[in-house]
Parts: C-alpha cells; structure tokens; sequence
C-alpha cells in the first residue's frame, strides 16, 4: 500500500492504492465518480476518459499512483458554465444516445476547444478519435463541437 | 421531410428527454449503483468447445478470505435458460458446448477478490471432438451436441414450383455468400444486479432490452413466481440485440448469488468475457440461385443457407424466420424454394443483432441481382426496379404487400439524391488516372418486416401507463425500453401530442415489470409502433375526459374542443391545460389510463412457410462510395446515402441519429470488424483487435427520409432502428468490390479479400 495525494476535481485528497490499482477503479470504488465508464478496459473506448493536467487520458490503463501530485478532472469537476454550454450543444444538435461514451467525449472536446477554440471538422474528428461511439456514427457529435466553434469554444 | 407538419410536438426535433444527465455523467448505468453489503460474481467458463465436466473442485477458491460462495449447476433450482428452447442450463452441469460455457459462479465481497478466486477453481474436463461449420455438422460422423441431433430447426419456404421453373429461364445464375459474426459492442457491457426481497423473491436492475424476458426467465431458472421477480431496466448503454434474450443469463446469474446468500450481487462482464461468450449476428453461407426472362422480369429463386446457432438455440430459430421469409428481398418472384438449416456447432453463440438475419439474405439477393445484370448486359439499378415489389404485390410467402410501402420512391429519391450516375462517372474517371488507388459506388436496397414474426406474434401486445398530475405535469411508463434509440423521447412527444401537455412537463420513468403488463421485448423496431400506439390509446382515453371537462367550463360542446400547444380551445376561449388539469383533480376525475395495443393477428403455415408474415414493412436504400487502396487493401468509406421510408418522422433529429449510427455500424461489419476464431475461440476479443468505427472512419452522411404513413402506425410511424443498418454492410461490400472489379460475396471485405482481387484483376 501507498498513498497517493492529488487533485480531483479541484479538490486535494488522497488515498491508499496497492501498486497495482488501476485509475478508474481508485477514481469510480474510492471516490464513487461513477461518470467515468469502464468500457474496454484496455484504453481503446475512451469511455474512462478524465483530463490529467488538463489532457484527456484513458484512466483504465493508467496506475492509480501515476497521479501523485498531478490534477485529475472529471465531468463532475467541470466548470458550472462551460458544463452547460457544453451539454446545451451535445443536446440541442442530438449528439448522445445511448449516453455510455458521453463523459468521455465532453472531456476530449473540452481539451480540444481549450487548445484550439476554432477547431474545423478534420481537427474534431482527430481530437475525438480515441473516443469509440457505437451508436451515433459521430456526425452529431461533431456537429455539436462545430456549433461550439462558432460560438467561441466552451468558456 | 414533409414540410406539411400539422403537429405542434410531433414531427418536430425537440432535444431528447434522457440527454442532459447523460451529458452530466449523472445517469446512473447498473455498476453504478451502489448497495450496502453488496457482492461481486465472476464467472469461471469452459477453456473448451466441447468437452465433458467431470468433477469442480472449489476448495482452494473457497479458503481466498472474502470468498462466500461458489455455485455450481447442483445449486440452480431449474438448471435451464434460453429463451425459445429450454436447452442451455445456466451453468454446465456435464457437458459444455463452447468456449466460454458457464461453469460455476464465484460469490465473494470485491469483484477482486471474486475475479481471483475464479482462477482457483479447478475443472477437470475430459474435451470431446468438437464441430465448426454448420453443414459438417449436419454430416453423420459429427459429434452431436444435443440428444435430437445437431439440426435445431429446418425452415422453409414453397411458393409455386421453383425447381421446375428453374430449369426453362432464359438466364440462371448462382453463388454462394458467407458472412461473418457480428459483436455488438455496445459501449457498455452486459451486467445486472440482484436484490432478494423480504417475503421472498428478488428485485433485478440490469441492462438489458427486455425486462420481461429477464422476469420470465429468472423466475424459471430459480422457481420463482413472476410476481416474485421485479425487473427494472437501468440506463442502458446501447443493446443492438444484444440485450435481447442475453440478460437474463446475467440477471440469473447475479439473482442465484443474491438469494443464495441473502444480500444484494452484482455480475458485470469484462470486455473479453462479453465478447466471447455473448451472443453475437449470426455467421451464415448462403446458396442462392435465381432465374430470369431475358427481358430481366425474375421468375424463380432457389435458396438453401445454414444458420450457425452455436452451442444454444438461443434466439436462433427466430433470427432464421427473418432470413427465411425475406430471403428474397424487395424483388418480386412467382415462384420459390427456401431451406433454412438452423444447425448448433461449438462455435460463438449466434442470437439477435440489429437486422436479425436480413442484413445477411440482403447481401446475398443484392449480390445475385449484380449477378443477373451482368449476365444480361442490364443496369443492375435498372433490373431492381424492374422486379421491386409494390403495394399489393405478393412476396414470397404469399402475402400481399400491404400498405405504406413506397419501394419505387425510395429508390428514385435514392438514385436522384446520390446523383448516382455522376458518382459513377466520378469513380470512372478517377480510377483512369490513378495507380495504386481505386474508386468505386455500390447500390442495396432492403425490405424489413417491422415488428413481429407470425410465429412471435403472441409475444406482440404491448401495454403503458400514462398518469396526468394535477399541475399539468404528466408520467408515462411504457413495456419498452430506452437503449439509446430515442424510444423514451417519442413516446413522450406521442403523449404530450395527444393530451395537450407541454413536452417538457412529460417523464418517462425507468421501465418496470411493476408498471406495465407484459409487452413483449424492446425488438424488431417495433418500440415506436407498438409502445407508441400503447401511450396515444393511454392519452386519448385521459384527453377525453379533460376535453367533457374543458366543454363544460368553457361552456361549449366537447366537440367543438380543439387542444394544441399546452391549451385546450373552444368557444373563442381557451384554457392552459395546467389549469385544467388541477381543475380535473378537484373534481375528482381519474387522470391515468393504461393502454393496450395488438395488432391484428398474422395466419402462418410453417410446413411452406406461406401467410401473413409480418403486419407492414419498411423500404430501404443505400448508396455508398468507397476508396480503395490497392496497396495496403484497406477501404475507406467516403459518402453514403441514405433513403428511409418511415412512414412519419416523429423526431427528425433522433431519426437521423439512428440513421446515421446505423451506416457507421454497418460499414464496420462490412470492412473492419472481424471475429476471428479458432476452434471456437474467439482470438481477438477486445476493441484493440476488434475494430469498430471511429470518429476518422465514418463517412460524410446523407439521409433522407420518404414519409407514406402507415395507417396502424402512431401519427403514421414505422420502425427505423434495424432499417437504418440493414442494407449499408451490402451497399459498403458491393462499393469495394466495384472498385476492383470483382463481386464481393464476402462480409467483411478484409484488405486480404482486397488484396486478393487485386492480384486476380492483374492476372486478367
């Protein structure tokens, strides 16, 4: 066993992981942040996405004490408002459905709108691509990180 | 769409009533929920396809601290599941019959702990020669993997004298298609969760499509009245079919745990574990024959295909029926002569997926009619419409073609949109110039049998509760289920359409045995027609009440109330139905209903396969253009069209949204998603090796839809949840076989196949 200290959604906390624990299961077991989905478990769906230092990072296949000291977010952790843009764009353009991949996505478009405010369809597509959807067929959801593009990004 | 529209919340893309809490990370999934003392299972599987059990031992797995139980066959009160044959025990109790088959079941205080322990448990098998291919096991020297043999079911269709006409066509062609497996791979694996209940019995939360399913089956297997099982489906993170029958092995599973040991059990499958031992579309190979006229008029179709159940029935003789009654496609033929073998092998376990045994005869009589022009120097588009059925026209199990059916438009509109000639002229072009690349479109067209089969029409009625508050604020449960598809969405645009109420003020709860009789399972793109139909009988009885109530206070008669946009008119007066609704409370009038739709029922004959197979049908068509690249043999889907006759569009938005999720889908099957086995073992059962579409992979989309409304439909609707797939794997397969000049007659088209062609159109 090892304590771990870092910051989750804003928050410093920390908690006792054996060496092989895995992010997600410290993250969803420990401090019931059950928005991060396990949906592979081999860092190929994105449904466990979370941003580390602000990047989006599979958390299924990263050790729970590779975050000692680093920030962790969440969807929870998101910011009130930039939450809301967000989720007024994914549901007005109709971007969720079955809604298991959701968390996921809003964290790498909230990365990508952060790095590039203006992203175009190429730059969307290639920011989401290590998120799977298997029942959108992703046009929606780009279409929804367009309109946020021309809005001005997310904040 | 119709620019027409008289609805004011019907017909309109109003955002989905479940999306918010999703977007949140607030909707709660089934490993989501949390319960005081609650346990874990793991599974401990069959490493063979066959095999003989012979002695479990758990003693070592027992001594793990956290371990509380490790059941076996010799614990299952009724030691049967499936759902149309009762001939899979829930865990093996002599005999496994695939990789993967469920031994024993670990019950322990961690998922850690029981996922560790499962490795202690010792099996002891003695294999047993296995079988892998559905017509060597229909051969006498295969080991038989049931007492009645391996074929479970023959199926068949005689439709006029299809041998002999066969034989004085001008023009006969024949071929042999195969098809691969299709995995889900919905976001979210299977699992569910078991509560035992004071008094006995259990309540099941699950992911899942078919609540009662799980309801009748859980109570079999553990002895259980169903009024003892309550079955409420969680979020569920995408089905497919997949959560069809499938559930209730997992609801029994983890329900088996719960009331062995008196505390809450939860089963949650890994990735690998779904994807190996869930069920799975159907590999098929498919022997067709068809003659013509030399004018292209079709005169007979031939058909013998075998249906790779695997070690189960499963749902497997249902799927066949689709690939059976509808082998012929949307193509007019007099006479015909289907043999559908429905055979178990040690093979993945075949069940239902978004298509449900059509996708795979569509590839195949796409491919022949490609075929046929050929051979008769027609267009290939030319010779569909030439032989498309049309209203009133039979198909090939003798029923005339009912109403809506506006085949000829959806492929006119088809061609007209794609602007085919053009694309086809585009790839000519290209395909002169380029060296190591190659252009090329393909065409397929789909005729889908909406709702229940003849032989599942007694599963067909379908119930919902509708309750109006006294603040105008309205609750709808449905029998159906919510996967992703938007079903909750449109229902609550159908209730909120019929009453009056303000859309935003309707909830549609989770569904629950508790609420609504049995009515059948969230299947066969009937959710909008059957719950649908269901909810406006619900709102219209309640709405008749508040229209005697709204004629009274506003002192006119009830048939000159006219309700629409949140308000009730009459009289030059009018009544916000918030206002009329608590008005209704104070005067004590009852402000639920329950409706109840079946629809009529369907005569069927299975000796010849000839009836009333289906209550309407919908028309599809795609057009897909695809690059490939001669080199590497990979293909890239660059457009498809889309043409969806679906009778009314209740929501546009979440219509196309299938539409769409259904071309990216079906291209993966078509192109990258291939199971490969070994001796029934899956080799890449993951999403590294498994690969599904991603955002760089799907295609710039067109989607239209034709609106002929069905007149048994709500607001004239019909399905769209398996038509939005069906014909893209063909329209894909036949678009990268085009390019190279071959005809595909494999599914999926791997750069192998590519590779392949390549090599032969060299050799020409």
């Amino acid at each position: 066993m090892t304590t771990v200290r870092f910051v989750l959604n804003g928050k410093a906390v920390q908690a006792e992981v054996e060496a092989g624990t895995r992010l997600i299961d410290l993250l969803r077991e420990t401090f019931d942040r059950t928005e991060v989905k396990e949906g592979c478990g081999e860092g190929e769906c994105g449904a466990c996405t979370v941003l580390l230092d602000g990047r989006p990072v599979t958390s299924c296949i990263l050790f729970a004490w590779q975050v000692e000291g680093r920030s962790v977010t969440t969807v929870a952790g998101l910011d009130e408002a930039e939450l809301a843009r967000i989720r007024e764009a994914m549901v007005g353009e109709g971007a969720v459905q079955c809604g298991f991949c959701t968390p996921g996505f809003v964290l790498s478009i909230k990365a990508l709108l952060d790095s590039n405010p203006a992203p175009g369809r190429g730059e969307i597509l290639e920011a989401v691509s290590g998120n799977l959807c298997r029942c959108t067929g992703y046009e929606r959801i780009a279409r929804a990180v367009e309109k946020l593009a021309r809005e001005g990004g997310s904040r | 769409m119709s620019d027409t529209n008289r609805y004011n919340v019907i017909g309109h893309a109003l955002p989905r009533v479940d999306a918010p809490e999703k977007v949140d990370g607030k909707a709660l999934y089934v490993d989501d929920y949390r319960f005081p003392g609650l346990l874990h299972c793991a599974m401990v599987l069959s490493p063979h396809p066959h095999a003989e059990v012979l002695a479990i031992r758990t003693d070592k797995a027992l001594s793990v601290p956290g371990v509380l139980r490790i059941l076996t066959a010799a614990d299952v009160p009724v030691n049967q599941i499936g759902c149309v044959f009762p001939d899979q025990p829930l865990l093996a109790a002599d005999r496994v019959r695939f990789v993967g088959d469920r031994v024993a079941l670990v019950v322990a205080e961690t998922r850690e702990i029981a996922r560790h322990a499962v490795s202690l448990v010792e099996v002891d098998y003695r294999p047993l020669l296995s079988v892998h291919d559905p017509e060597l096991a229909l051969a006498g020297d295969a080991p038989a993997l049931h007492a009645k043999g391996n074929l479970l079911a023959h199926q068949k269709i005689r439709h006029g004298d299809a041998a002999a006409r066969l034989t004085s066509c001008d023009v006969v062609v024949e071929h042999v298609f195969e098809v691969n497996y299709q995995e889900h791979a919905y976001l979210e694996p299977q699992g569910a969760l078991a509560v035992p209940e004071t008094g006995g019995g259990v309540t099941i939360l699950g992911s899942m499509q078919c609540p009662f399913y799980v309801q009748s089956g859980v109570a079999r297997a553990l002895r259980l009245d169903r009024n003892r099982v309550r079955v409420e489906q969680t979020v569920t993170g995408g089905g497919f079919g997949g959560k069809e029958d499938y559930p209730t092995e997992v609801a029994a599973c983890a329900a088996l745990a719960a009331l062995a040991t008196g505390r809450p059990a939860k089963l949650i499958y890994t990735r690998g574990e779904d994807i190996q031992i869930s069920t799975k579309r159907h590999r098929m190979r498919m022997r067709y024959r068809i003659g013509a006229d030399r004018d292209g008029k079709l005169q007979a179709i031939h058909v013998t295909q075998f249906v790779d159940a695997g070690g189960y029935a499963g749902l497997s003789t249902i799927v066949a029926e689709r690939a059976n009654s509808t082998a012929a496609g949307p193509y007019f033929f007099p006479n015909a002569h289907v043999d559908t073998y429905i055979v178990y092998t040690n093979n993945l376990f075949g069940g239902a997926f978004r298509g449900f045994g059509n996708p795979q005869v569509t590839f195949a009589i796409e491919g022949m009619m490609e075929l046929l022009a050929g051979k008769l120097g027609l267009d290939p588009v030319e010779l569909r419409r030439r032989n498309l059925l049309t209203e009133g026209m039979p198909i090939i199990c003798g029923q005339a073609l009912p109403p809506s059916a506006p085949s000829r438009e959806v492929l006119d509109t088809l061609v007209d949109r794609a602007d085919l000639g053009r694309l086809r002229a585009e790839a000519e072009a290209f395909n002169k110039t380029s060296r190591f690349k190659r252009k090329g479109v393909g065409l397929a067209l789909s005729m889908y049998g909406c709702c229940l089969h003849a032989g599942g029409q007694h599963l067909e009625g379908s119930g919902a509760l509708v309750q109006v508050r006294a603040d105008g604020s309205v609750e709808v449960n449905i029998g159906g289920t919510e996967l992703g598809q938007g079903a909750f969405t449109v229902v609550a645009q159908i209730a909120a359409e019929t009453l009056g109420a303000d859309y935003g003020r309707v909830r549609v709860l989770p569904s629950d045995t508790r609420m609504v009789a049995d009515s059948g399972p969230t299947v066969a793109s009937r959710t909008t027609i059957m719950s649908g139909n269901a909810v406006r009988a619900a709102s219209l009885q309640v709405r008749s009440r508040l229209v005697e109530l709204a004629a009274v206070m506003l002192g006119c008669s009830s048939r000159d109330i006219e309700v629409g946009n949140g308000l009730y008119r009459g009289g030059g007066k009018e009544l916000p139905f918030a206002d009329l609704c608590m008005e209704a409370f104070r005067r004590k009038l009852h402000l639920a209903a329950s409706g109840w739709y079946a629809p009529v029922p369907k005569p069927w004959d299975k000796e010849t396969g000839q009836g009333i197979a289906y209550s309407v049908y919908c028309f599809t068509g795609h057009v897909a253009v695809v690059e490939v690249d001669l080199v590497g043999g990979l293909v890239k889907v660059e457009k498809v069209i889309a043409v969806h006759d679906v009778g009314k569009a209740i929501n546009p938005a979440t219509l196309e949204g299938q539409a769409h999720g259904g071309i990216v889908q079906g291209m993966g099957w078509a192109l990258s998603e291939n199971l490969v086995l070994d001796k029934g073992r899956c080799l890449n059962p993951g999403f590294t090796d498994y690969l599904i579409p991603s955002s760089l992979d799907a295609p710039q989309m067109d989607v239209v839809f034709v609106e002929d409304p069905y007149p048994d439909g709500p607001f004239g609707a019909k399905g769209i949840g398996e038509p939005s797939l069906i014909s893209v794997p063909t329209a894909v397969a036949l678009a990268a076989g085009n390019a190279c000049g071959q005809l595909a007659d494999r599914i999926p088209v791997t750069p192998e196949i590519v590779l392949r062609w390549t090599e032969l159109s060299r050799r020409c």
